[in-house]
This record gives structure tokens, C-alpha cells and sequence, in this order.
């Protein structure tokens, strides 16, 4: 579904990011994890089109994305929750899941999918979304994402913020998400909820790929068992 | 006093209006545009020369707005272009300093080629009564246009899928793209909406007072001060300070006199900005 060929991206002609490749296949979950500062951020917002990269090639469904504004990826099927959120902080909750559908009518099956995902968000249909707390905000955040029926989801620390108990609920809803057929992509610090929850992973270090295998093996892994699990 | 706070409120109207359109161009895309009062001048110019070329006032109007219109998409298309390319405070220079030289020149261009043309509408006959105020026709039919325009431009900003978007925008312009809304495409309609406006603004203001070749930065000058009270980028918050500097400038100007009455708004910018910094409803960033 997604491959990424030999990408390199930064800021100011400073590369963060060098020569990364890898791939998504239909259905999976994919993790990058990595330390803070590894690149994974900057990695996001490149294929997701808001930085553009200085070369490589982002191949979303056999067309090559690499340079496109990440206005024109998200008809393509590819949305992308950032950790910063970005929502319409003076706009209803209602609101901002509509535009999420932009620039269709918000489907009124996929709007009931979310509601029944985050039972929390159809009580809170009428609040402001700056008003809300942190665990809303993300969930109204993957909410709006979804209203545009992607079919690959970039979620780049979707537990930042959110109390454990709060992360763990977020992932359970990642997981219905998943059962109903939507590709994942995702990065993350907390490396034992993204690795319960994934098929496979890469280990991103210095803006490079060092390891990738399936999350079991990796979980095996004594570099990495050391490195993110913190086990001695 | 009644009749001057009457007064005070025609005029706040037209403040409300005038700043409407600067307003929501700034929010949106950080673009200080300086040549809105001469988007205005030209726009009455128009409506003026189709009128005496036998137009009748309706058919003339359009035209007016029309060419309001065109001029916001032309400084879209032209010399807003190196601006994009810039972020945050040097986009708002730039823009402040390009649209300023716009405006000289079209402003040397009128003076230069039509000195002494000006746009003045009359309406009706005599003065209408309102609960015992008698107000001049033209001063209350450019009131109900301005309330009608700046409600229709509140739905549509709230209600609409399209004014969303317009207000995604202003609220966060990463959170728009990423749900694929283009910004530069909400700017373009917003830059075409806000010559409009100004054009309307020629239309209205020509009804109570005279709009002459002149008037362009007087206009612009004006707008600023309602867009800097009301908040940038918020139409509620300039309607709102519209109409508070009307009601201040109409009594000042019957109090003290019309010398005065420009200072006093200019007071009133600065204490709202020493009160609160963003604006009666700006948000703070």
C-alpha cells in the first residue's frame, strides 16, 4: 500500500532524516519506533506532505506522493494525526469531525463508527474542542482523521499526553479501527503499547532504519529489549 | 443625544463593514492589505462612470461590486504571490509594504487622471422616522444593506461547509491541510470576498457622505483602527468595535467637534490594545 524508497528530509536543507526505506502492506500495522530526536516526527510529516523531502520517493498505492501538499493526500486516502493535534480549537466537536470529511458531507455511517470508537466525543458533541482536555483532544484528533475514510492512518504518538489508563483505552480503539479493514501506520516512545499492537516494525536511530523485523521478534531482541523496553 | 447615538450606529455599521473584509484577510493568511480603501475608491469610480454612461443605478452597482471583486482576486494572482512564499512576521511587512505601494499608485492614478469625480447615491426623498428620529433615507438603507450583508456573511461562515473551511483556516492552518483543505484557495475566495466588500463599503458610505477620489487611505486608515479593536480576524469583533467607535466618534464630533473625533478613535485603539492586546474578541496566540 505505502512504500517509502530512499527518503531524506529535514529542515533548512539539514537532513534529519537519510536514505529510509520501508514498506506498509494493505491491512497491516506498521511501527517506527525509536528514541526522542530519532527522526520519527520529521519522517511523518514528510510522507504526510506538510515538509517536503529533499529526495526519495513516497509510493501510496502505485503513485509517487514525494512533494505533494498534504491538502492534496488526504482525497488519495491517506490521513495523518499529528501529536500537536491541530484541531479547531473554537469550533464544536461536531465541527471539526464535519470538516474532517471535507469536502463531502460528513457520512453519517462513518460518523456513528467514531461516536461508537469514542463514546466520549458524542457526549461532548457541543463543546469547543479547545475546551476539552488532552485524552479528548486526541481522541477528537483521530476521530476527525477518520471521517475522511482513510484507508491508511499515519499516527505519529498517539498515547503522548494521555495517562496510561487513557492509552491503553486509545490503542483498544485502534484495534477495533484495524478490525474493520483500516492500515496503520504509526510511531511511538512508548514502545510496549505500539509493539502489543503491531505486525511489524522498524527501529529508526540518527534518521536511519537499524532493525526491522515483526514485533515479536523485535520484542526478543536483546538490543532493542535493552534500548526501549527497559529491560537490563 | 438620541439622534447622534442613531448617528453613532449608521456609522458603526459602516466601520463594522469596512473592516469585515480586512479583517478576515489578515486572519487568514497574515495579509496586512493596505489598498483596500483604493479597492474601494476605484469601485465607486466605476459605479459613478456607469451611471453617467446611462446604466441604470442597479445594473451600475454590480458593476461596482464586480470590479471590487476582480481587484481582490487580481492582488491575489499578482502581487500577493512573493508574499506566500513568506511566514509569519516578514509575510506581514512584505504584504503591508507591497499592497502600500498599490495604493500609491492608484491612488496618484485617480488624482492624476479623474481629481474631481466623486460617488454620492441618493436615496429616497425625504428622511424616514425612527421611534421619533428622523434619519436621512440614504443613512438608513445603508444601514439595512450592511446589516443584511454582514448577517448573510456570518452564516456563511458558520454554517456553511465552505466558511468552515474559511475559519479552519484562521483557527489552524495545519489542522485545514490536514484534512484537505487547500489555504491558498480559502485566501484567493477570501481576498475576492474581501473586494466586495470594499466595494460595498464605496456603495453604502456613498449614500450618506460623498466618496471622492481622495478618500482611499482615510477609508483604510479606518478599517485598521475597528480591525485592530475588534480582534484580527474575527467578523463578530468588528461589528462589535464598529459599532462601539461609531457611537464614541458620532458623540465626540457633536461634544467637542469633528477635529476631535479621529483622535478619539485612535484613543480608543490604543487603550483597547493596552486592555487587551488581541482585541475585543482577537485570540491570543
Amino acid at each position: 500500500m505505502l512504500q517509502v524508497r530512499g527518503l531524506s528530509a529535514g529542515y533548512q536543507g539539514n537532513d534529519v532524516v537519510h536514505d529510509v526505506s520501508f514498506h506498509v502492506d494493505p491491512g497491516e500495522a506498521v511501527m517506527i519506533i525509536g528514541s526522542n530526536g530519532a527522526g520519527k516526527s520529521t519522517l511523518f510529516k514528510t510522507i504526510c506532505g506538510l515538509l517536503p523531502p529533499s529526495t526519495g520517493q513516497i509510493i501510496l498505492n502505485g503513485e509517487d506522493l514525494a512533494g505533494m501538499p498534504a491538502q492534496h493526500l488526504v482525497p488519495l486516502g491517506m490521513s495523518f494525526v499529528s501529536p500537536e493535534r491541530h484541531l479547531f480549537p473554537r469550533m464544536t466537536v461536531q465541527e471539526n469531525l464535519s470538516l474532517g470529511a471535507y469536502p463531502r458531507r460528513p457520512d453519517p455511517e462513518t460518523l456513528s463508527v467514531v461516536m461508537d470508537v469514542f463514546p466520549r466525543l458524542a457526549e461532548r458533541r457541543r463543546q469547543h474542542a479547545g475546551t476539552m482536555s488532552g485524552g479528548e483532544q486526541q481522541m477528537l484528533a483521530v476521530g476527525r482523521a477518520l471521517m475522511a475514510k482513510p484507508r491508511l492512518l499515519l499516527l505519529d504518538e498517539p498515547s503522548t499526553g494521555l495517562a496510561p489508563k487513557l492509552a491503553h483505552e486509545a490503542y483498544e480503539a485502534l484495534r477495533i479501527l484495524r478490525k474493520q479493514g483500516l492500515t496503520v501506520l504509526i510511531a511511538e516512545q512508548q514502545v510496549p503499547l505500539a509493539m502489543a499492537f503491531s505486525d511489524r516494525g522498524y527501529v529508526l536511530e540518527n534518521g536511519s532504519i537499524q532493525m526491522e523485523g515483526t514485533s515479536s521478534d523485535l520484542a526478543r531482541n536483546p538490543e532493542v529489549r535493552r534500548a526501549y523496553l527497559g529491560v537490563v | 443625544m438620541t439622534a447622534t447615538v442613531f448617528d453613532g450606529v449608521v456609522l458603526g455599521l459602516q466601520f463594522g463593514l469596512l473592516a469585515a473584509g480586512l479583517t478576515l484577510v489578515y486572519g487568514l493568511g497574515g495579509v496586512l492589505m493596505l489598498s483596500y480603501g483604493q479597492i474601494s475608491v476605484v469601485s465607486a469610480i466605476v459605479v459613478l462612470f456607469a451611471m453617467d454612461a446611462g446604466l441604470p443605478t442597479l445594473g451600475a452597482v454590480g458593476l461596482g461590486l464586480l470590479a471590487g471583486a476582480l481587484m481582490g482576486l487580481i492582488h491575489d494572482l499578482t502581487i500577493l504571490r512573493p508574499v506566500y512564499r513568506l511566514q509569519g512576521e516578514s509575510r506581514v511587512l512584505l504584504s503591508l509594504l507591497l499592497t502600500l505601494g498599490v495604493a500609491f499608485m492608484i491612488d496618484g492614478l485617480l488624482n492624476w487622471r479623474y481629481p474631481l469625480q466623486g460617488l454620492r447615491m441618493r436615496v429616497g426623498s425625504g428622511p424616514i422616522e425612527i421611534i421619533g428620529v428622523r434619519m436621512p433615507a440614504g443613512s438608513v438603507v445603508a444601514s439595512v444593506i450592511t446589516i443584511v450583508t454582514l448577517t448573510g456573511l456570518l452564516l456563511f461562515l458558520r454554517t456553511t461547509t465552505l466558511g468552515r473551511a474559511v475559519r479552519s483556516v484562521i483557527q489552524d492552518e495545519e489542522g485545514a491541510r490536514m484534512v484537505g483543505i487547500d489555504p491558498s484557495r480559502m485566501l484567493r475566495l477570501i481576498l475576492i470576498l474581501s473586494g466586495f466588500l470594499a466595494a460595498l463599503v464605496a456603495v453604502t458610505r456613498s449614500m450618506v457622505i460623498p466618496v471622492d477620489v481622495q478618500a482611499g487611505f482615510s477609508i483604510t486608515v479606518l478599517a485598521l483602527i475597528v480591525t485592530v479593536v475588534g480582534g484580527l480576524g474575527s467578523v463578530v469583533g468588528a461589528l462589535l468595535a464598529g459599532i462601539i467607535l461609531g457611537i464614541a466618534y458620532s458623540i465626540a464630533a457633536a461634544q467637542i467637534g469633528t477635529f476631535m473625533s479621529l483622535v478619539i478613535l485612535l484613543l480608543a485603539a490604543a487603550v483597547t490594545i493596552l486592555i487587551r492586546p488581541s482585541g475585543l474578541l482577537g485570540v491570543k496566540e
